[in-house]
Parts: C-alpha cells; structure tokens; sequence
C-alpha cells in the first residue's frame, strides 16, 4: 500500500487551526473538534491505522507543516503492529517528515510500535526546527510480541536545527538482532526500547539517570530521553521520569498539550 | 613523518661526559611549580598535602590534584581540613593505575593541573598526589618538577633498605609517623642509616605530624625548591 | 603500507589517556551486566557494533578530510556531535581526543592538527585519531581499524582490572571478535567519503544511559575510571 497523508497547521490569533488535512489509506488522521479542543491553543489530531498496517511492502508518508507559532499535537491511538509482508514484498516503510516554523511547537506521540516476528520494518523521522521552534517526539519499539522473537526493524531519527544548519540529533535503531539485543551495550535483554527527544526551552546543564532510564542534554539544543524495559509500560514509566526531569518542559504552561 | 622527533631527553651512556643533568627541568617561567606526593598506601601523603596547605596556604597560591580510588575521600579530606577551598582541589580517576597515571600516561594528572592554572590564573605551587602505589612508582619529570615520596615507620623499616626508585630517586624521602616507632618495633636510626645509603646525596626526613603538624622541615625543603626551580632558565 | 600512526594510537602504552575510561564497563560490571569472560564479549560486540561503528565511520571520514585543503571539520564535529546524544559520552570523547592531542602535537606536528583544533582544542577522539592517521599517509580503513579496535581494547583492559578476568581468556574474546570488526571496518571505510550526514548513527540506548548514570554515581561513590 502506498500512501502519502499531510497536515498542514498554522497559527490564527491565540489559536491553531488545521488548514489542510489529508488522510490516505492506511493511515487515517483524525482531529480532536469539541469543547475541549476550542479551548486549547494547540491543536490536536489522532492517528488510526484505518487498515492491518504496516504490512511488508507498505510504504507510507506524513509530511506535517507546523506553521510559525503554531501548536500541534499529533497522537497515536492504538499500538502499532509491524508484520510482515507476503512473499516477496520488501520491507515496509513509514517515513515522517515534520517542518516546524519559527516560534512553532508539535509534538509526535504515537503508541508503541511493535515489531512482530518476521516483520521488516523501516521507520523515518525528519525533523526541521526553525528558529526558537519546540519539539517532542516519543518512540517507543517493542521487540516482538510476548514471548515471540523480534522482526527486524532500522530507524533513523535526523532533527536539524535549520536556522543554524546544524544537526541536533541523528541517532538509529536497530531491533531483530538477539545478540544485539543481549549485548550489555544495547538492550541489556530489555524487549522495549523508549526515546525522546525534547527541543522544548531550557535543557538540563547535565544529565539525569534511574537505573534504567536517562536524559541528557543534546551538544546543540534540546535533550533525549532513552529508557529501556522488560515491557512497554516500565519503558513508558521511565521516559515519564526522565521528561519530568527537563526543566523546559516542566515549565511549560501547556499543560493541556500533555497527554 | 618526521625522522627526529621527541628525543629531547636523550642523554649519553658515556659516563665520561659531562653535562647538565637532564632530570633536574626548570618550571617555564609563567607556570606554577609541581611537586609530586607519592608512597604506599597509608603513609600519610594526604596528611603531608593537608599539613602543608595549612602551614603554605596563607603564603602561596596553591592548588593539588588527588589521584585514584580515594579520591573523593581525599579531596574531602582536604576540604574539611579547611586549608584549601573546594575549587583549588581537582580530582583524577586512574582507572586502577595510580603508577600509570602519574607515570606512563600523566595526560589525566597533566589535564588536572592546567585546569587549576586556568582557573587561578598563575599560581605558584601544584601539589600532586598520587594514590598509594608500592615503592617502584614514581613520577614522570613530564609531570611534575620534584617529587617527595613519602614511607612511614609502621611499613617496616626495612622498606627504606629495599629501595627501588622511589625511595632510591625521589627529589625528597619523608620517613612519617616516626611518634609510632617505638609501638610497631621500628628501628627509626637503622631506616635513616638505610635510607641515606641507598639516596646518596639525596634528603631524608624523619618526621612526625603528631609532633609537628606543620611539617616545618618538609615545607622548608618545599620553599627551597620553589626558589630552586622558578630560577629563570638562561 | 601499513602506517605506523595507527599502531602507535591503538596500543595500550600511547600515552594518551585512554587507560581512565572503560567505556561503560565500570558501571556495566556495577549493575551485574558483567560478571565474566561470556558477559564482556556480548557487551563488547555490542559496543563495537554501535559506539564503535560511529567512531570507525568518522575516523575514516576524517582520513579523506585531512587529505582535502578545506578539511570541513566543524560540519564532522557537528555531526558526531549528534551521534552522541549522551553528553557524558561527548565529554569522554573529547577528554580522549585532546588528551591524544598532546602527544600527537609533539609526534606528528602539521597544519591538519592545527586547523582541527582551531575548530575545537578538544576535538572527538574519532577526528583527531583519523586526522594523525591521515598525516601519516595511513587508509581510511586504517583509521577505522584502530578506532574500532579502540572501541573494544580498552573496556576490555578496564574489565581485566576491575573483575580480575583471565587476561588470556579476555584476549581472545577480543580476537573473537574478528569477524564483527572487519565489518564494521569495511562499513566505515565505504562510508567515508560519504558527505558527513550520510554517516552511520547506530544508537546504543543502554550505553547511553549507564554512561550518564556513571557520571550521577561518581557524586555519591567511588568509581575508578572517568567514564
């Protein structure tokens, strides 16, 4: 299935509207209308795999343009599985591509990810910060269901700060290896794998660290939050414990954008 | 790549000529004085850094660098000691080679005591202690410009007689805790004796921090060479 | 031609700083990660595979920038940089590169070591090793080599002296490896003349997290290596 869906975002008085919006198979984007929608400065969508996705072969695109000063909130709303494909269908691909204006802020926030057994799957994320721009991105990939060996899974994640040019963080994930996942370096054995990243004000002068999770301020601006954990719910813990402890975001007034 | 390259300190195996002794550097005028602290374990160096701060701390810029496991303990030692400023000590881990650190690979203790000179500007004496090693570690001359090390009477007194570089080559031999001699059976006279014959013309020091907290001989000999080695070079 | 620069900067005796860090082994064997020889390989591997990937790849490329009259070396530093999103590990490399730096200036004095420090007087170990091997007229697979090799050898040597391991038995876990080195050196080397935004980004999420957690332990107990 190939699809390419888009949001386009900008920011009308105190508030931000969805000036274009494009679902397309599998991917269906969904926004939050209502009372509590008109009352927040941010504007909310919801992510649904309107059909059994990814599935090898499957090459799916959202580009989102986050007008300046505009909010956007996007949310996934049910776990992801990655299966594979029939035959000869490749791997399958989801490629996001986030364009934040100046003084704008969004946040990516979908459900885990699982990777199930002879899944192979690929996943995107490019991000482009204009001046004094906000982001937060969360992924968090689960390595197969219970009990069920990992697929294979390779992400990148690129964000670049574009009025300096300089790249804030370029990191990859790797799942579907068990002698990577064992490796004390890796996964330590852990089956979930969280990050964050949060280009959200001031970040942290130095890190943060639980046992089994961290946050450390980036070389340029912004910080990553990396957690790992026997299931995707202590990932998620330790992610909350490592964003709870930046001060840009503990700062925010946004505190509707939280979900 | 260069054919001739960093073998300033070649000197002749032919005893015959004579030359400056290339072991005794002078400090480059503008930098501060190093003197290195070592012995084994327990032989009271941290107590010779904290002695000597107290009694030079009013009369010189001074900063130190503590080395190797207990480092934190060390550095807090001194702090408490309330002679130097938390600023003025820096910390090294040697990654369990105090010998390596101070010897074959001083970057970590090299970095350390820039670090102090940067932040102070220009002071006149870096104190850098080792951590307690056995009595073959010395420091390297890249380091530092003298070096005392420091045994003590309750290590048997024979230790002295069984030299190896430290006792046999450092600029300084401290023999401490000589108050304890009579309790631990030590000889304080046959130490002494030993030790100048395997040192040479080199010094010796009995002393006692018990007796005399300030380490008067000690800081003597330290303020004999600051004048010593801030001789500018010709 | 084998360059001589790369056998110096890999053997353990360079002095060069290296024996203070473990590379994550210190608080790897703290949380029981590491009790023996099997353990060590496993996180060895892994640590090759990731750190030791990223490391290779911009020693390579920094082969190619030295040859080059405007070598580039902020966009390789910013780029690295990003790789390396755990600061303590940005502070380990750089402590390592210009801690190198030292002997390199005095072994191998050229304007390629100056125009990289005018950048940064503490560049990442990774440039500064790739930039003395390409003075030297040392390959980029060369850099690559003694970098990944790096990657493994010291944290290797740091488990020897903080478990007591066999040395002979932790050797050969690091020869072992031979198969997982000479690919990540063939990845680096081909990625080398990539353009630096193309260059490998393998994360090594635990890594990361035990390296910042090191630095919280050093404020309340004894550790025994800077990182």
């Amino acid at each position: 299935m190939l699809a390419r869906a888009r949001i386009v975002v900008e920011r009308r008085g105190a508030r931000t509207v969805v000036r274009e919006l494009r679902s397309q198979p599998p991917l269906t984007l969904l926004p939050q209308r209502g009372a509590v929608a008109s009352r927040s400065p941010a504007a909310t969508v919801h992510m649904l795999s309107s059909a059994t996705t990814p599935l090898g072969g499957d090459d799916v695109g959202l580009e989102v343009v986050v007008g300046p000063g505009a909010h956007l909130v996007l949310t996934g709303v049910a776990a992801t599985l990655a299966l594979p494909g029939q035959g000869t269908s490749g791997p399958s691909r989801l490629v996001v591509r986030l364009t934040v204006g100046d003084g704008a802020a969004v946040q990516y926030l979908p459900e885990p990810t699982v990777v199930t057994r002879r899944a192979d799957h690929r996943g995107e994320l490019h991000a482009e910060l204009g001046a004094g721009a906000r982001l937060r991105c969360r992924e968090v990939l689960v390595a197969g269901r219970t009990a069920e060996p990992s697929g294979r899974y390779l992400g990148l994640t690129r964000v670049v700060d574009t009025a300096t040019g300089r790249p804030l963080l370029v990191q990859e994930q790797e799942l579907g290896d068990p002698t990577l996942h064992a490796s004390g370096a890796h996964l330590a054995g852990r089956r979930v794998l969280g990050t964050e990243v949060l280009v959200w004000g001031e970040d942290p002068p130095t890190g943060l660290a639980g046992e089994w999770w961290s946050l450390s301020p980036l070389a340029g601006r912004g910080s990553l939050a990396t957690a790992v954990g026997t299931d995707a719910v202590t990932a998620g813990r330790g992610l909350a414990h490592a964003i709870a402890g930046h001060p840009g975001w503990a700062a925010t007034t946004l505190t509707s954008a939280a979900p | 790549m260069s054919a001739d390259h960093g073998h300033g300190h070649g000197h002749s195996l032919d005893p015959t000529v004579t030359e400056p002794d290339p072991h005794v550097p002078q400090a480059p005028s503008g930098r501060a004085v190093r003197i290195g602290i070592g012995g084994p374990v327990g032989s009271g160096k941290t107590a010779l850094v904290a002695a000597l701060a107290r009694t030079l701390g009013s009369r010189l810029r001074l900063g130190v660098v503590t080395n190797d496991i207990y480092t934190t303990e060390d550095a807090d030692f001194l702090r408490r000691a309330g002679v130097l400023t938390p600023d003025r000590i820096e910390a090294v881990q040697t990654g369990c080679c105090p010998h390596t650190a101070i010897r074959d690979d001083i970057t970590a203790n090299l970095d350390a005591v820039e670090l102090l000179e940067e932040r102070f500007g220009d002071l006149d004496l870096v104190l850098v202690e080792s951590g307690g090693d056995n009595l073959t570690a010395v420091f390297s001359r890249g380091l530092i410009d003298r070096q005392i090390f420091v045994v003590d009477v309750a290590g048997g007194d024979k230790v002295p007689r069984k030299g190896g570089p430290g006792v046999t080559t450092a600029d300084l031999l401290v023999i401490n805790k000589v108050d304890l001699a009579p309790y631990v059976g030590a000889d304080l006279e046959v130490m002494t004796s030993d030790a100048h014959r395997m040192r040479g013309e080199l010094p010796v020091i009995a002393q006692s921090l018990v007796t005399d907290p300030a380490a008067s001989d000690v800081t003597e000999w330290v303020l004999a060479q600051l004048a010593a080695v801030r001789v500018p070079a010709a | 031609m084998a360059s001589l620069a790369a056998l110096t900067l890999a053997d353990a005796r360079f002095p060069g700083g290296g024996h203070v860090h473990s590379g994550g082994v210190e608080e790897a064997a703290a949380r029981g990660l590491i009790t023996g020889v099997p353990d060590l390989g496993s996180f060895l591997s892994g640590r090759l595979r990731t750190t030791g990937l990223v490391g290779a790849a911009f020693a390579a490329a920094a082969v190619v920038a030295a040859a080059r009259p405007d070598a580039g070396w902020a966009v390789l530093d910013g780029e690295l940089d990003a790789r390396t999103p755990a600061a303590a590990q940005r502070d380990a490399s750089r402590a390592q590169g210009r801690a190198a730096l030292r002997a390199a200036r005095l072994s191998w004095p050229s304007p390629v070591l100056d125009a990289l420090c005018a950048v940064t007087p503490r560049p990442h170990h990774a440039l500064l090793v790739g930039a003395v091997v390409g003075i030297d007229g040392g390959s980029p697979a060369e850099a690559a080599r003694c970098l990944a090799y790096l990657a493994v050898s010291g944290p290797a040597s740091a488990a020897v002296r903080l478990l007591g391991l066999d040395p002979l038995a932790v050797n050969a876990a690091i020869v072992a490896l031979r198969p997982a080195l000479d690919a990540v050196v063939a990845q680096a080397a081909q990625a080398a003349a990539l353009s630096p935004d193309r260059l490998p980004a393998p994360g090594a999420p635990v890594l990361d997290l035990m390296a910042q957690a090191h630095v919280h332990h050093h404020r309340e107990q004894v550790r025994l290596f800077v990182s």
